[in-house]
């Protein structure tokens, strides 16, 4: 049989209504199989999205985040435990040593999931984090000498770390929440091709319905009305799911991510801050530049006024009461220590040197350490408190995706049979 | 050659071939990427450092100093309108030192307290005013700030191994000489290294705004000269091999050599730098005063006795410089 007389045929069928009814079976059953697997496919690939905000790039920004705050720390608790002549004190050399296994730790997780641009910053890190605990350790045995080098070693120390170390770490957070964006905008995005080809299949049992009236005379066919009432549900379905999922993953960049990200660099300001302060002392007279980065830092910190800058913006970023309350805490004694800051400076500009060093490290509840332990755990908790809530909204996205895909297939199916049973039936008369 | 050793030869090339191509895997874990290590270096280095130009040298005597006029007044009882009667008022003598140069001012490890040979100058000098050392206010300052602060009279005095010369003659006043001492070079033991004839294209280091850096920079030799923030940094850079000599003024280097018996100080002495206490330029009557307090150290065995307290690895114990003045 040649093509030609095939083509012959099935316009002759056409013409009859049984052999029109079956070309329009066969039309729907395409149409639906078409949407559903296009449905499908997209509430699958969108739920790996999500799965990726939330278990791969989330994640993935948290360690970059606990690389660049543990560094910070480490710096901050080396130059603080150097102001005790000699013997530091236990708990600062504990932190300082937990910082750095913290460091290292998250530098070995991040090392194995990171892109190209992330792997080069994390190999700058493994490379130089072993060179700067050596400089650590050299400058603690001259300190224990009692010798003067051993403030110019934690200088060359603390130099690397702010030239080198942080730097790459910096780098390495932007890149990571720069992904993670990236990842929540693509999760977000609506799959407008899933809608087209489920209003196509609407309009398509529409027409079948028009055309089956006109050549049979009877108002409603159930079978395609089954299909139809099947269609508008997935339609109905998949877009809440899709556009919920959605949602929520915004909801999580807005009031997470981005929530996050201030609030960690408002965290390593005040470490930063806290190591200028100490490395002035350090430096006994040569830390004049020290004294000026403090000042930079404090302004980017807090502002000029103290209360816009990182912790400004956090403030107004903050989604609910306790939040508020928390970066306004972190706010009020941010304030109070750059004041008992100024009066370090004061004592020890004025050649009291020792009175400094004393104001600096008063272990007292007011003093000048626990004023700044107040600011970090201040920020901390906040950090805490949105780093849950993208957890939260990531899972809630992950959620309202759950069983849409089974839904989407089932409903696909009885589109497909209510079709073929409700028009079979027609033709069925026909014979 | 012969035909079973060329089969032999063939049979063992075919033999490695395979066995390369067995042992290269496609997805063995990746080659560690070729990697060499890096010493970082002290904030604020210059490599090569930055050399001042030299202002046409004036001429002078540079360790003659203002003579003393008339009788040394009791401590607190300050002539009305001096520059000493200021000081008295105010109750401390601000003084600008240096609280890195071990020996010379340095904290104590111990007690947190500032000492050391110029520590216990400038209380003399407290003493005299009060009649109490410990009415004095230390300012810790940088090598380069030390004419800055007096010129802007932050600081009453400076005493931080200050060398008199006749350029900083015009900016500031000097007292008496308190100390004398020559440029030289501090090395790593057995490196062999012996004067600047050695350190031909080598890095030698020094701070930056001190005499001593362009002392390095006019060698015949051409060493190059490496500048840091602090004398300190220089000690760092050598011990970690980044560059082959410290040169400054032996009494600095005798400190860094006692936090560091691997070193050794070599070398002939090159300059002959007298140390001098800054003054303002505008308190002629300040530095007739103090060049008095000195006249009486000198002479009163003070001055010995605090030189053997701190300055012994240098050498026994020398006369006081004498006191030269201009009038």
């Amino acid at each position: 049989m040649s093509i030609r007389t095939v083509l012959t045929q099935l316009r002759w069928r056409m013409t009859t209504t049984p052999g029109l009814l079956a070309a329009v079976t066969v039309g729907l059953v395409v149409i639906g199989l078409v949407a559903g697997v296009a449905g499908v496919l997209a509430v699958r690939q969108r739920a790996a999205l999500v799965r990726d905000v939330g278990t791969f790039s989330g994640p993935l920004s948290v360690r970059a985040q606990d690389i660049y705050r543990s560094l910070s720390e480490a710096d901050a608790t080396a130059a603080n435990a150097f102001l005790a002549n000699g013997v530091e004190p236990a708990a600062l050399r504990q932190r300082y040593l937990d910082s750095i296994a913290q460091a290292t730790a998250s530098l070995a997780v991040a090392l194995r999931d990171a892109d190209d641009r992330g792997a080069a910053k994390l190999d700058v890190l493994a490379r130089e984090l072993p060179v700067y605990t050596g400089l650590v350790e050299t400058a603690r045995s001259y300190n224990r000498l009692g010798t003067p080098l051993g403030g110019a070693y934690l200088r060359e120390a603390s130099g690397l770390m702010r030239q080198t170390l942080l730097p790459a770490a910096h780098d390495l957070f932007q890149i990571e929440a720069d992904r993670l964006a990236q990842a929540q905008r693509d999760g977000a995005t609506f799959p407008w091709l899933v809608l087209a080809l489920c209003l196509l299949a609407l309009a398509a049992l529409a027409a079948a319905q028009v055309l089956l009236a006109r050549r049979t005379n009877r108002v409603i066919n159930v079978g395609l009305a089954v299909a139809t009432v099947a269609a508008l549900t997935s339609l109905g379905w998949s877009t809440i799911a899709l556009t919920g999922a959605g949602g929520h993953l915004d909801d999580g960049r807005e009031r997470g991510s981005t929530q996050v990200h201030v609030l960690a660099e408002a965290r390593v300001a005040a470490l930063q801050a806290r190591a200028d302060e100490a490395l002035t002392l350090v430096a006994r007279g040569d830390g004049a530049a020290f004294e000026k980065d403090f000042v930079a830092t404090v302004e980017r910190l807090a502002g000029a006024d103290g209360a816009s800058g990182l912790l400004g913006q956090a403030l107004a970023g903050a989604s609910d009461d306790r939040d508020r309350q928390l970066i306004q805490e972190a706010i009020d004694q941010a304030r109070r220590w750059v004041a008992l800051h100024k009066e370090v400076r004061g004592l020890d500009d004025g050649g009291q040197y020792l009175d400094a060093v004393k104001r600096a490290t008063d272990p007292g509840a007011q003093g000048l350490p626990a004023t700044f332990g107040h600011v970090d755990d201040a920020l901390t908790r906040g950090l805490a408190a949105a780093n849950d809530r993208f957890d939260a909204a990531a899972d809630d996205a992950d959620g309202a995706l759950r069983g849409a895909d089974i839904a989407i297939i089932v409903l696909t199916l009885l589109l497909v049979a209510a079709a073929v049973v409700g028009l079979q039936r027609r033709i069925g008369e026909y014979r | 050659m012969t035909t079973g050793r060329i089969r032999r030869v063939a049979v063992t090339g075919l033999a490695v071939a395979l066995l390369a191509a067995c042992g290269a895997p496609d997805d063995g874990p990746p080659a560690a990427p070729a990697a060499s290590g890096s010493l970082p270096r002290p904030v604020n280095v210059a490599d090569p450092a930055v050399i001042p130009s030299v202002a046409a040298a004036p001429t002078c005597d540079a360790r003659a100093s203002l003579r003393p006029t008339g009788a040394r007044p009791a401590p607190g009882a300050m002539p009305a309108g001096s520059t000493m009667a200021r000081i008295v008022e105010r109750g401390r003598l601000i003084v600008g030192i240096d609280q890195n140069a071990y020996l010379f001012g340095f904290r104590d490890p111990r007690t947190g307290e500032l000492t050391g040979f110029e520590i216990e100058i400038a209380r003399e000098v407290a003493r005299a005013l009060f009649g109490d050392p410990d009415k004095i206010q230390f300012r810790a300052i940088t090598t380069a700030d030390r004419i800055p602060v007096l010129v802007d009279k932050k600081v009453d005095m400076v005493v931080r191994t200050m060398t008199m010369n006749c350029e900083r003659w015009q900016q500031v006043s000097f007292s008496t000489e308190y100390l004398s001492s020559h440029q030289r070079l501090l090395v790593n033991r057995g490196s062999g290294i012996r004067s600047f004839e050695d350190l031909g294209g080598r890095k030698v280091c020094a701070t930056r705004g001190s005499t001593s850096i362009r002392v390095i920079a006019a060698q015949p030799s051409k060493p190059i000269p490496v500048s840091t923030d602090s004398t300190l940094d220089c000690l760092v850079l050598l011990q970690q091999g980044q560059v082959d000599a410290v040169s400054t003024i032996d009494v600095l280097l005798a400190g860094l050599n006692a936090q560091d018996p691997s070193t050794e100080i070599v070398g002939t002495p090159l300059t002959d730098e007298p140390a001098g206490i800054g003054i303002n330029k505008d308190a002629p009557d300040f530095v007739r005063f103090v060049n008095q307090v000195l006249e009486t150290m000198r002479a009163d065995g003070t001055w010995k006795k605090i030189y053997a307290r701190w300055l012994t690895p240098l050498g026994p114990t020398p006369e006081p410089p004498p006191a030269r003045y201009r009038d």
